[in-house]
């Protein structure tokens, strides 16, 4: 599974986790303190990690439901676009209300392909 | 609850990726120090982000923190929910000020001059509401004018019209003339016997009337040359009653007296030339390159909508109908304009409100889709969220 660490996406780079490593890498950079390689170094050990701590660690499901936008697949890769969305997380716990969302989301098999 | 489930969870990622990068940065021959420093860094624009509550942070106090930390979320979401809103609002709010601005000059020309009068009905013809002022609306502003001229609404009128309001008083004597001369073509001798009628013109001597009459079908003639080359289709059937000659038998000794008459009027004929040429050109150079384009898409349908009115044209009620159609393709645009910006909005948005996931299955029967996601990450109004799986049901 964790063979690899190209086999992984990046697209979780774009999250908040991501952003904020890109940011302090980028401050590094700045200060000249580590060079950008080793910066990318960094961002492919987190895209295999993150993959695989979403996988292990978090147990928890949710649904959801609204009314799809946009859709969108190219390269593997689906988009939507989605408004009027609720979420409902498996705790039963009060439904997560918001006007639009944009789910981004690659292929599974792929990750355990390799 | 996968929210609180963040933090633990992005504290082993962070602590794992410092962990497997160290070997990387002992290579590099860069001091440990270096990547306690990204972590921290890392660790505290985290916190920034405030999408959970964060083992490194400070832990806060049982029962109110939990609150004050749901707070400070919403509150810094609050502010960026709100640039959205004015977003949405901003674009439909834009056609409805150039509507606006677009229906000003309407109201106000008609108190401008006469020959910006040509093109009051192109202007109002965006605002419906505004379309009944030349029957309605235009008698107090010329108290001397009759209302039933305005009614037919064609070129001749229109040009009787820019001259009363051009030349106050001095101009009754050609406007009736217009008028009379339209009305005698269709009525033939009516005309002659509706003007001697003694309940139409009771101030005045017989004599001195028919005179006046005499005078009256030189200039008739005359008058039904100058319709006819300034405004060719404007020869409407509306006049067959009496309060075009009482306005003339009341008008014509005020403005001129029963001096010259006809002089005044081979003036007035020149005047009446002029304006039309102004008004034509005026409309040539509108219906070109001079104008925006908003305006000049606005000639093509006047200029419609004076040939196509025909003899049978009573009331103002066609002109009515080709508003709507204006206003119709006037909105079309800026409905197009309205989607765009939308659009575009939805991807400069995107980050408040992202799922960042994996899918085994995306399924679709028609309009309605099924996805089954897993291991995502979801940042919605400010708060973060990790699943292991995730089903979703909508419908396009």
């Amino acid at each position: 599974m964790a063979s690899g660490s190209t086999n992984f996406y990046d697209l979780y780079r774009h999250g908040s986790l991501g952003v904020s490593l890109t940011d302090a890498l980028d401050e590094l950079i700045g200060d000249e303190r580590i060079d950008p390689q080793l910066a990318m170094k960094v961002l492919t050990q987190f895209d295999r990690i993150i993959a695989e701590t979403l996988q292990e660690k978090v147990k928890a499901r949710l649904t959801f439901k609204g009314s799809l936008d946009t859709y969108r697949f190219c390269d593997e890769v689906w988009t939507f676009l989605i408004r009027n969305v609720s979420f409902k997380l498996d705790n039963g716990g009060q439904a997560i209300q918001a006007d639009k969302v944009k789910i981004v989301s690659c292929s599974a098999k792929r990750t355990e392909d390799k | 609850m996968s929210n609180s489930a963040v933090g633990p969870v992005y504290d082993t990622i962070i602590s794992e990726v410092i962990n497997a990068v160290r070997v990387d940065f002992e290579e590099n021959g860069i001091e440990d120090g270096v990547l306690e420093i990204l972590k921290t860094k890392w660790q505290s624009k985290l916190s920034q982000m405030k999408v959970a509550q964060f083992p490194w942070e400070p832990k806060p106090e049982p029962q109110p923190a939990p609150a004050a930390a749901n707070n400070g979320p919403a509150t810094t979401a609050a502010p960026t929910a709100a640039p959205a809103t004015a977003n949405y609002s901003q674009p439909t709010m834009s056609p409805q000020g150039a509507a606006q601005t677009l229906s000003l000059p309407g109201a106000l020309l008609p108190s401008t001059n006469g020959v910006a009068l040509k093109q009051d009905p192109g202007i109002v013809n965006t605002e419906p509401a505004i379309k009944q002022e030349p029957g309605t609306g235009m008698p107090p502003i010329h108290p001397a004018y009759n209302p039933a001229n305005a009614a037919p609404g064609t070129a001749a009128q229109r040009a009787a019209q820019a001259l009363q309001s051009q030349y106050g008083q001095r101009a009754a004597a050609s406007i009736n003339a217009i008028h009379s001369g339209m009305a005698s073509q269709m009525n033939g001798n009516a005309q002659v016997q509706q003007s001697t009628r003694p309940g139409q013109a009771p101030q005045h001597m017989s004599p001195q009337q028919q005179y006046r009459q005499g005078v009256a079908a030189v200039v008739q003639q005359r008058m039904q040359q100058v319709s006819h080359a300034g405004a060719p289709n404007g020869l409407p059937t509306a006049q067959f009653d009496g309060p075009n000659d009482a306005a003339e038998d009341a008008s014509l000794p005020q403005g001129s007296g029963s001096g010259h008459p006809p002089f005044m009027n081979r003036e007035m004929i020149d005047q009446h030339f002029h304006a039309q040429l102004a008004a034509r050109a005026k409309q040539m150079e509108g219906g070109g390159l001079m104008l925006p384009l908003k305006d000049a898409t606005e000639h093509p349908s006047l200029a419609a909508s004076r040939q196509g009115e025909g003899p049978a044209q009573l009331d103002g009620g066609d002109d009515g109908i080709k508003s709507e159609e204006d206003e119709d393709a006037i909105n079309s645009d800026l409905d197009d304009t309205d989607e765009d910006k939308d659009d575009d909005e939805d991807d400069d948005e995107n980050m408040g409100h992202m799922m960042l996931c994996m899918y085994d299955k995306v399924q679709r029967v028609k309009n309605k889709w099924k996805c089954i996601l897993k291991d995502g990450v979801l940042t919605v109004n400010g708060k973060e969220y990790v699943f292991h799986k995730a089903t979703g049901e909508y419908e396009w």
